[in-house]
């Protein structure tokens, strides 16, 4: 007899603050997925396909802190999820220590790195 | 190290892949699962060879020439496909997880399915035509 589960959670291991912030991450990254599509699609004319078409566009004020927040949102969606699969393979406590750590590292450094980036596209526009 | 015992190891590996006889709610999990890895792998990259709009207008508009080619559209085209399929199956999951629409989970599996195969159809014929 097989047990169905008809509705999904925190599995073993994963915080509830953590599991719920999966979802609110993923709701984010649609929403933001979906502006994020119109507006190099459809707002830019004939889309964002030239370096000279980036800067410019990265020149409106609303676009460097939307694709920021769109980062943190993506990056933390990822690493959360990544996390979930490997908690399915039942890593020892420390091996899941070592990752926690690992994750948090490579988050925070690729939040860094995209703000970087976004502030040296954003400075180009501007000078 | 027989070769009897190898060929049942093939065949296990192969049972892997072969979706009959399995749960939709498996299905559906097992593709949430691949389209996760795939667009979880996509993230890095993309933040990878972004990095050249720091190296200026040259390197970024070689960069993009480079990636007109087939190979790369299929690549996206699969990325999109992918998107497809995680968000809106995520939307599901995030319904269900709050104990909304969990006895019409099955039917809003099917059409999330159909429209996801929907879209990919669309944006292959846009983006390999265009």
């Amino acid at each position: 007899m097989k047990m169905i589960q008809p509705t999904s959670g925190p599995k073993s291991g994963e915080n509830f603050w953590l599991w719920f912030l999966k979802i609110v991450t993923g709701l984010f990254i649609i929403l933001l997925l979906l502006i994020h599509f119109v507006v190099n699609h459809f707002v830019a004319e004939g889309g964002l396909l030239t370096y000279a078409d980036v800067v410019a566009y990265y020149r409106i004020p609303i676009v460097p802190i939307m694709e920021i927040a769109f980062l943190i949102f993506v990056v933390s969606h990822a690493l959360i999820g990544l996390r979930s699969i490997i908690l399915d393979l039942r890593p020892s406590r420390p091996a899941l220590t070592a990752i926690n750590w690992l994750f948090t590292l490579i988050g925070i450094a690729s939040v860094i790195y995209g703000v970087w980036l976004i502030q040296v596209i954003v400075s180009r526009g501007s000078a | 190290m027989s070769e009897h015992a190898d060929k049942s190891g093939i065949s296990q590996a192969f049972r892997w892949f072969d979706p009959r006889g399995r749960d939709v709610g498996t299905i559906a999990f097992i593709l949430n699962r691949i389209t996760a890895l795939g667009l979880t792998f996509y993230l890095f990259l993309h933040l990878i060879v972004l990095g050249q709009l720091a190296k200026g207008a040259e390197a970024y508009d070689g960069f993009l020439a480079t990636i007109r080619s087939p190979i790369f559209v299929f690549g996206e085209l699969l990325v999109v496909a992918a998107g497809l399929y995680h968000g809106l199956n995520g939307i599901r999951v995030g319904l269900t997880s709050f104990g909304i629409a969990v006895p019409q989970q099955k039917k809003l599996f099917y059409w999330l399915l159909a429209i996801a195969v929907l879209g990919s159809l669309i944006f292959g014929i846009r983006m390999f035509t265009a």
